[in-house]
C-alpha cells in the first residue's frame, strides 16, 4: 500500500474562550494515500470544516499528531506552516477569491509566484495546459470579474494544482454554483485527481457527490460514524 | 529584499485601483508642494527681511567700552586717589569723547579674530551740516577706509556715478536723493561743517543707491582722515564694523570675542530682538503648518490603504491561506503606501519647482520705483530630498497600521465567509 500523504492519529480539537471550552473534534483517525479522492460528510456544526482546516495547517489540533508526507506537522510555528500549506498543498474554497487584479493565467500560477519568478516560469507551460484541459484556453488573459461563476471556480481548482500539491483540500467547493456548474467542477476535480494523482479531501453537503468518492468519511458531533467506507485506503 | 510576490502584488493593487492611487498620489504630491512652497517663500521672505535689516549694517559692532559709573566710597578699593576729593567742591570734567584711539594696533587681531570674519572696518561717524548755496541740511558723516566698508556696505556695487573705492581725501560720495535734493553732480563741491564748526570742502566722487533708506538719504562717505579731521577726532575711530560670512552665526562669534577685546562688542540680533523674535514666531508658525500637512498626508494615504485592505479582506486570507506569511502580506501594503508616497514626490516636486520658478520670475515696482522681484526665491536640492525623504517617511509609517492588520487576517475567518 502506497506510503499515505496525510495521516491523522488521535486528533483532537478543543476551542478555548477564557475558561470556556468547547470541544469540536475527539479522536480522529485516518489516513489518505496519493490519487485518493475523499469526500467528508455530516451535518452544520459537526467539524467537518475544522477537521480539513487542521489537515490544512491553517489551525492546530490540540490533541493528537497529524503528519503530512510522513512529517510530523501538528505542532509547527506560523510561519513553518505557511510554508508547508505553499510547498505541499492546495486549497479550494466555496467562494473562489481569485485576485481581480490578475488575469486567469496569473491567478492559476499564483501560489508558483510565492516562490519566485524562475519556479512561476517553469510552470507556465502546464498551467497553460490544464486551463486549456478545464476549457479556459481563450480565456488566459481575461480578469476573473468577466468570468461566470463556474468559470472562476474551475480556475480555482486549476490554482490548487499549481505547486504540484500532495494533497488538495476543497471546502464546499460546489456550494456556490448551480448544479450544473457544480457538476462540472465536481467532474473536473475528479478528473484531475485521477490524471496528476493528487489526493483530493472535499468537504461537500451534497450525497450525490460524496457517492461518487473514493471514500467518504462521516462526522457527527465531532466524531467518526462508522468506518470510512470507499474504494482505496479504507481503514 | 522585497520578493517577485511581493512586489506584483503591490504593483498590481495600485494599477487596478486607479482613482484610489491618483487620489493618494495628489494628497501625497500637494502635501510635498507644499512643504517646498512654504519653505522657501517663508524662508526667502525672512532672508530678505534680514537682509534688508543687516545689509547696510555691520554684523558685530566695536565699540568704546560703555563708563560705569563708579561711586565716591568705592574709589579708594580700585586703587584711585581720595586724598584731594572734597564733598561739596564743583568740578567740571572733561566732556569724554568715547573713541577707540589705538585703532591701529587692534585692527590685525580683529581681522584674524574669527574664521567667519569677512571684512573689518574702522568707522568715525558722527552729525555734520552740508551747504550749498542757500541750501544746508544735517547729515550723517562717516569717515571709512572706502576698501574695507565696501565689505559693509555694497556701495562700489551701487554706484550711480564716479567711484567709492579709491576715493581720496577731498572726496564725499552720497545718496542719490540728498544728491537730487541739492542738485549735485559729479565734481560738483559741497561744504561740511562739524559738530565743533570746522569747515571743510568736498568734491563729489561718486553718487549711489543702495536701496537702504538710512544709507540712501542723510548719509555722506568721506575718507576716515578726512571724517576723523571733521570730526576733531585726531587718530581715534568711533568703532569698528564686523561682517561676517554667516550673519546667523553673529551673537556666537560676538560672544566668543567679548572676553577678548575691552570694548563693547554687539552683534546684529541683540541690536534687532524684535527683528529676531518675529523671525522665529514666523518661523514656528511655518514648522507647525508643515507638520499639519505632513500628518494630513499620512492620514491620506493611511485611510486609503485602511480601505483597500478592508475591500481586500477575502483575497488577503486567500493568499495567507495559499501560503503567504504575515510579513509578506504587511510587506504589500507598505510598499504600496511607500510607492504612492515616491509617486507623489514625483508628481510634487516638479510641481513645486514649477510653482516656485513661476514666482520667481515675477517682477514688481516697489515703493522707491526700482523693478525688483517680490519673492525672494532660491531652490534648495536638499529642501527637495528633505520634502520627499519626510513624504516617504509618512507614507511607510501611514501604511504600517493598515499593512498590520492585513499581516494578522485570519485564513479561516474568509474561509468561514465571516
Amino acid at each position: 500500500m502506497a506510503q499515505p500523504v496525510v495521516e491523522l492519529d488521535r486528533v483532537g480539537k478543543t476551542y478555548y474562550n477564557g475558561d470556556v471550552e468547547t470541544p469540536v473534534l475527539f479522536d480522529i483517525s485516518f489516513s489518505i494515500v496519493p490519487g485518493e479522492f475523499v469526500a467528508i460528510v455530516g451535518g452544520s456544526g459537526s467539524g467537518k470544516t475544522t477537521l480539513l482546516n487542521l489537515m490544512g495547517l491553517l489551525d492546530r489540533p490540540t490533541a493528537g499528531v497529524i503528519r503530512v508526507e510522513s512529517q510530523e506537522v501538528s505542532q509547527l510555528d506560523e510561519l513553518e506552516r505557511a510554508k508547508a500549506r505553499r510547498d505541499r498543498l492546495g486549497f479550494i474554497f466555496q467562494f473562489h477569491y481569485l485576485l481581480p487584479e490578475f488575469t486567469v493565467l496569473e491567478n492559476a500560477l499564483m501560489p508558483c509566484r510565492m516562490r519566485g519568478r524562475e519556479f512561476e516560469k517553469s510552470q507556465e507551460p502546464r498551467m497553460r495546459e490544464l486551463l486549456k484541459a478545464v476549457g479556459l484556453e481563450d480565456k488566459l488573459k481575461v480578469r476573473p470579474p468577466q468570468l461566470s461563476g463556474g468559470q472562476q471556480q474551475r480556475v480555482a481548482v486549476v490554482r490548487s494544482l499549481a505547486n504540484e500539491p500532495a494533497v488538495v483540500f476543497a471546502d464546499e467547493p460546489t456550494g456556490n454554483l448551480d448544479s450544473k456548474s457544480g457538476r462540472l467542477v465536481f467532474d473536473l476535480m475528479k478528473r484531475l485527481s485521477r490524471e496528476s494523482g493528487t489526493a483530493f479531501v472535499m468537504v461537500t453537503h451534497d450525497d450525490n457527490f460524496a457517492l461518487e468518492a473514493d471514500r467518504v468519511i462521516r462526522i457527527r458531533d465531532g466524531r467518526l460514524v462508522g468506518a470510512p467506507t470507499g474504494l482505496k485506503g479504507g481503514e | 529584499m522585497l520578493s517577485y510576490f511581493i512586489r506584483s502584488v503591490a504593483f498590481r493593487h495600485l494599477r487596478y485601483s486607479v482613482s484610489q492611487s491618483l487620489l493618494t498620489i495628489g494628497v501625497v504630491a500637494i502635501s510635498v508642494l507644499l512643504i517646498i512652497y512654504l519653505r522657501t517663500i517663508i524662508g526667502g521672505t525672512q532672508q530678505r527681511i534680514t537682509q534688508n535689516t543687516t545689509g547696510a549694517i555691520p554684523h558685530i559692532t566695536v565699540e568704546p567700552p560703555e563708563r560705569t559709573p563708579v561711586g565716591a566710597w568705592q574709589l579708594s578699593s580700585l586703587g584711585l586717589d581720595t586724598d584731594n576729593l572734597y564733598v561739596g567742591e564743583v568740578v567740571n570734567l572733561p566732556k569724554a569723547r568715547e573713541v577707540i584711539e589705538d585703532w591701529r594696533l587692534w585692527l590685525p587681531s580683529l581681522d584674524a579674530v574669527d574664521p567667519e570674519v569677512a571684512t573689518v572696518s574702522p568707522i568715525v561717524t558722527g552729525q555734520a551740516f552740508m551747504n550749498r548755496g542757500s541750501r544746508r541740511q544735517s547729515v550723517r558723516v562717516t569717515g571709512v577706509i572706502p576698501e574695507r566698508h565696501n565689505g559693509i556696505v555694497e556701495i562700489e556695487k551701487n554706484l550711480d556715478a564716479g567711484r567709492f573705492i579709491g576715493m581720496v581725501s577731498g572726496d564725499v560720495v552720497l545718496g542719490q536723493k540728498l544728491a537730487r535734493d541739492f542738485g549735485l553732480k559729479l565734481r560738483d563741491k559741497v561744504r561740511l561743517v562739524g559738530p565743533e564748526g570746522l569747515t571743510l570742502n568736498f568734491s563729489v566722487a561718486g553718487i549711489y543707491t543702495t536701496g537702504f533708506g538710512q544709507v540712501d538719504d542723510g548719509q555722506v562717505f568721506v575718507t576716515l582722515r578726512d571724517g576723523q579731521s571733521l570730526l576733531e577726532l585726531g587718530g581715534s575711530i568711533s568703532s569698528f564694523g564686523i561682517k561676517l560670512t554667516d550673519l546667523y552665526d553673529a551673537e556666537n562669534v560676538a560672544r566668543r570675542m567679548v572676553p577678548v577685546f575691552p570694548f563693547k562688542v554687539q552683534s546684529w540680533v541683540v541690536q534687532n530682538p524684535n527683528l529676531f523674535r518675529t523671525l522665529d514666531a514666523q518661523g514656528q508658525t511655518r514648522d507647525l503648518i508643515l507638520i499639519m500637512t505632513t500628518i494630513a498626508s499620512g492620514f491620506g494615504i493611511g485611510s486609503i490603504l485602511v480601505m483597500v485592505v478592508t475591500s481586500k479582506y477575502r483575497e488577503i486570507g486567500i493568499l495567507k491561506a495559499m501560503g503567504a506569511t504575515p510579513g509578506e502580506i504587511q510587506s504589500i501594503f507598505v510598499l504600496e503606501g511607500l510607492l504612492l508616497a515616491f509617486i507623489g514626490c514625483l508628481v510634487g516636486v516638479p510641481l513645486g519647482v514649477l510653482l516656485l520658478k513661476g514666482l520667481a520670475a515675477i517682477r514688481s515696482v516697489g515703493p522707491d520705483g526700482r523693478v525688483d522681484a517680490p519673492f525672494l526665491i532660491e531652490i534648495d536640492p536638499m529642501l527637495l530630498l528633505g520634502a520627499s525623504l519626510v513624504a516617504m517617511a509618512t507614507g511607510v509609517v501611514a501604511s504600517y497600521f493598515p499593512a498590520r492588520k492585513a499581516g494578522q487576517v485570519d485564513p479561516m475567518q474568509v474561509i468561514r465567509g465571516s
